[in-house]
């Protein structure tokens, strides 16, 4: 007993010793004005990750991801000390052009980072890790011209796959977000025809140039959601297989889900790692007057045409606004902290920015974020060498490291015949392409006709109950069962559904490479019933009588023999 | 004489014979004190009227413009483009009242349930746990609700939202455009982001100010008329039906048009569900619905004039639907309380 109550002593005077020195060094440091800011929930993620290292240093920013459209809003309205976005204010929507604030205000890149294409697809049962798109298709299945998956231009990118027949879910924004307006921005940069003939059709004023608010028609089986973390989780649910959204790279990350290999200028599908960002954005004109309100605000129009394989077109600086008069909500302590948080981003936080999907910031911008933060009242200007950052674009000759030594993409993302296994974004599980696009030469191509020989068993689609099933690739199903040449795999198909058993011994993705037939992909699917009146309906009916039966039956029961034995008794 | 005088303030009734006596007028002053807590609490009365008004004459102000634009078309009109200043709440209405409706649908039943085993039912211990943790329900933020609804239910629900639609789909309500049963490949999402779905996260948040409010009238159920009940040889359900529920019908529709008010207003578990869409939409289960607050929380940071004052004028109808909503609930609350329908 004693011993017990000995060490319960120690250990309380353990937690009185860890309490006391727990607070001491926040004590001894600086206080900090709380902050807040609202506005793009596209560099969320690296934000809200900055605010959390910053709370070491007994900083609170808080910071609510509701849409580049509110965050300049709310600046506006004098609601939040800060506010972030992708796109300035002074743009013009739908012929509304949005008024600057009467605040003093000031531009400063945060981060730089991809919009991607982030989807849900899925073949024979396996995620597809590799897709590719050139602007032209992308556009097309966010205006409701493609809306298949297995649609024929597709396919032409895709030499690699055998896609499904599966309806296209394009997920867009329902809020006011600055992806939708970088998305859209270079929709109407690249593919002007196609985007004038989607707004034309929603009877918006043509040409459309950026918005922040998709458009969408009601029953085109588009979905909107609200936040990147709205699309994003919508997008990878298991019932959303056939889902698209545009959305940040880290968000796709986070979700480990694979994002579209996008074509550049130079005809490489490329995909948004933080070095092809760097190098796409080499080419981003920054306005470099100093007097301008739009200072350090982009002109994405050269990335966009930029000739290097190694470009991702969809990329683009965020930003932040900065408040550069002592106007409410403002005051000298929060100018403080915010200053000190931005030293804090732009400086140690670049390193954080490559492991969570958005590329660093080059040398020369964080450089102007600097002088940009000196404009905030109350800021504590700090020098600070930008070589003690461990930022990775830099080096000790000036020039950018990360585009430096960013790789070139491998040959067979080449618009082409072949077609690269390697997955995306948060999934890195490659997705085995047809031997004709593996590149590896033509004699695995020769090795797999035994695709052909299928099972004697599936001739005749096989009459039973669920006849008429139907596997990916639609109507090729009932050729395949008839024919019982064609049918893909090794062997085994189930007599009552026609689908194969089991994934086969790997040969099984590599079907049919005879001139023959279409290829035949067999993806486990369940088939619902043929009739109103089938066996299903009468089943449920039945159900349905047993459970009311069960309820009413035994008082019914009870009651009546209750009842026969007290007049037997009397 | 003087004893009588003393009786009568206590309430009984003056002895026969003493007609000329007349009944001493009550006042209530006692002092300053009494006075001031008077003062005080009619301020606060009419603080949480001026209030009231002031909220609806600041949006009636700032909707002026749109709806002089609008005039009466504004009821009608599904479509929202405020930059072609083509606006109107008939499917943001639409859309609201559907949602609620199926909020109340399944929070009712729910809020009953519980209400009454909580009331008659549970052991007197478990009872005070209960009632905190419908408590705390209330509490829970509803963006917690909203991201349940989105991340967890959706998904689960879509088995449901399916099979109403294939089985029932001839009664308008529940058809489903654009899906084919019968198609293995079919998508799922056309049965997402549905107002079916959105109605029940609302279900959630408005279940425990319904059940709060039932578990109270239930509560108050007259002790004699239970005993009496029970001497007659009434079960305990025989109990509930002969004189709880008779007592309590008041509070339950008191209790449902207060959450159907809360379900009216409801925005960001809305907004985090449903794919909005401008058009009259009585499908309940396919996807795409809107509502009037959701409405607001997405187009706030409407650039121009025209918009915002449109979006004040959905404000607007919203305000004066809940309003009216409200106020019928309390004046059935009120009435039940007294104990009107015990009889």
């Amino acid at each position: 007993m004693k011993k017990i109550r000995a060490a319960a002593a120690s250990l309380a005077l353990l937690i009185c010793s860890l309490l006391m020195l727990g607070p001491a060094p926040t004590a001894s440091a600086e206080t900090y004005a709380r902050i807040s800011g609202a506005g793009s929930t596209w560099s969320q993620n690296a934000i809200d990750q900055w605010r959390r290292e910053v709370a070491q240093y007994g900083m609170t920013v808080d910071y609510t991801g509701s849409g580049s459209t509110d965050g300049r809003n709310q600046f506006k309205q004098s609601t939040v000390d800060f506010a972030v976005s992708e796109i300035p204010y002074g743009m013009t929507e739908f012929g509304v052009r949005e008024a600057p604030p009467t605040r003093g205000y000031a531009y400063m890149p945060i981060v730089a980072g991809g919009t991607t294409f982030m989807y849900n697809l899925k073949i024979g049962g396996k995620r597809v890790t590799n897709l590719r798109l050139d602007d032209a298709t992308v556009a097309k299945i966010f205006t409701g011209v493609i809306t298949n998956w297995s649609d024929k231009e597709i396919a032409t990118e895709n030499p690699g796959l055998t896609l499904p027949n599966r309806k296209i879910i394009p997920v867009v924004r329902s809020d006011g977000s600055g992806s939708t307006a970088q998305f859209t921005l270079w929709m109407s940069k690249t593919q002007g025809a196609i985007w004038n003939s989607y707004c034309a059709k929603l009877g918006k004023p043509t040409p459309c140039g950026l918005t922040s608010y998709y458009p969408i028609r009601p029953g085109s089986g588009f979905i909107a959601q609200s936040g990147s973390l709205g699309v994003a989780g919508y997008v990878k649910q298991n019932y959303a297989e056939g889902a698209i959204t545009f959305v940040e790279y880290s968000y796709a990350i986070a979700a480990h889900f694979p994002v579209v290999k996008v074509e550049n200028a130079a005809g490489y599908y490329t995909e948004p790692t933080p070095s092809n960002v760097a190098v796409a954005l080499t080419k981003a004109q920054i306005n470099q007057n100093k007097d301008s309100t739009q200072y350090l605000t982009q002109i994405l129009d050269n990335v966009y045409s930029y000739r290097d394989p190694r470009v991702y077109p969809l990329s683009s600086y965020s930003y932040m606004i900065l408040p550069t008069k002592l106007e409410t909500p403002l005051t000298e302590a929060k100018g403080k902290t915010l200053g000190a948080f931005g030293y804090y981003f732009l400086c140690q936080g670049q390193a954080q920015a490559t492991p969570l999907g958005f590329s660093p910031l080059p040398i020369n911008l964080v450089q102007a974020g600097f002088d940009q933060l000196k404009r905030v009242p109350g800021v504590v200007p700090q020098n600070i060498n930008v070589a003690g950052c461990h930022n990775p674009t830099f080096s000790t000759d000036g020039t950018n490291t990360l585009v430096k030594t960013a790789p070139y993409p491998k040959a067979c993302d080449k618009a082409g015949p072949q077609q690269c296994s390697d997955g995306t974004g948060g999934a890195p599980a490659p997705t085995q392409v047809k031997p004709a696009a593996n590149g590896s030469g033509g004699s695995s191509g020769g090795t797999a006709t035994s695709g052909g020989t299928g099972s004697g068993t599936s001739t005749g689609g096989t009459g039973t109950s669920t006849g008429g099933t139907s596997t990916a690739g639609g109507s090729s199903a009932g050729t395949a069962g008839g024919g019982g040449s064609a049918a893909g795999g090794t062997g085994a198909v189930d007599p009552d559904t026609g689908q194969v058993i089991g994934d086969g011994t790997g040969t099984g993705d590599s079907t049919g490479t005879g001139t023959s037939a279409q290829d035949i992909t067999a993806s486990s699917v369940t088939v619902g019933d043929e009739s109103f009146w089938g066996l299903r309906t009468w089943l449920m009916g039945l159900s349905a009588l047993m459970l009311l039966a069960v309820v009413i039956v035994p008082p019914t029961l009870a009651r009546r023999f209750a009842g026969g034995a007290k007049k037997g008794n009397s | 004489m003087r004893t009588r005088a003393r009786t009568a303030g206590a309430g009984t009734s003056p002895e026969p014979g003493a007609a000329d006596d007349r009944a001493r007028r009550l006042h209530g002053d006692s002092g300053p004190a009494d006075r001031l807590f008077r003062a005080v609490a009619t301020s606060g009365g009419s603080l949480v009227l001026a209030v009231m008004l002031l909220v609806g004459g600041f949006l009636t102000y700032r909707a002026w413009q749109a709806l002089r634009v609008a005039k009466w078309s504004f009821l009608t009109t599904a479509a929202w483009e405020p930059d072609a200043h083509h606006v109107g709440i008939a499917a943001v209405i639409t859309g609201t009242v559907l949602i609620a409706a199926v909020a109340i649908v399944f929070a009712v039943p729910l809020a009953i349930g519980t209400a009454l085993y909580i009331s008659e039912y549970a052991p007197p211990r478990l009872r005070r746990t209960l009632i905190s943790t419908i408590d705390l329900m209330a509490a829970v933020p509803s963006v917690i609700y909203g991201l349940w609804g989105l991340f967890f239910l959706q998904g689960k629900v879509i088995g449901l939202a399916r099979w109403l639609s294939t089985y029932f789909g001839w009664f308008p309500l529940f058809k489903v455009d654009n899906a084919d049963p019968h198609d293995p490949l079919a998508t799922a999402t056309v049965y997402t982001a549905s107002t079916f779905i959105a109605g029940m996260v609302v279900a959630m948040m408005v279940t425990p100010i319904i059940c709060s409010i039932i578990r109270e009238v239930f509560s108050q159920a007259p002790v004699g008329e239970r005993e009496g009940a029970y001497a007659l040889g009434a079960t305990r359900w025989g109990m509930i039906r002969a004189v709880v529920l008779p007592y309590g019908t008041g509070g339950m529709i008191g209790g449902t048009m207060l959450g159907l008010g809360r379900a009216l207003g409801e925005t960001i578990g809305v907004y985090l569900v449903i794919s909005p869409v401008f058009e009259i939409q009585p499908h309940i289960l396919q996807a795409g619905t809107s509502s009037v607050s959701s409405l607001i929380a997405l187009r706030y940071g409407e650039a121009s004039q025209f918009g915002m004052s449109a979006l004040m004028a959905a404000g607007l109808a919203l305000f004066l639907m809940t309003l009216v909503v409200n106020f019928v609930a309390s004046s059935i609350v009120a009435r039940s309380r007294s104990g009107a329908t015990a009889e």
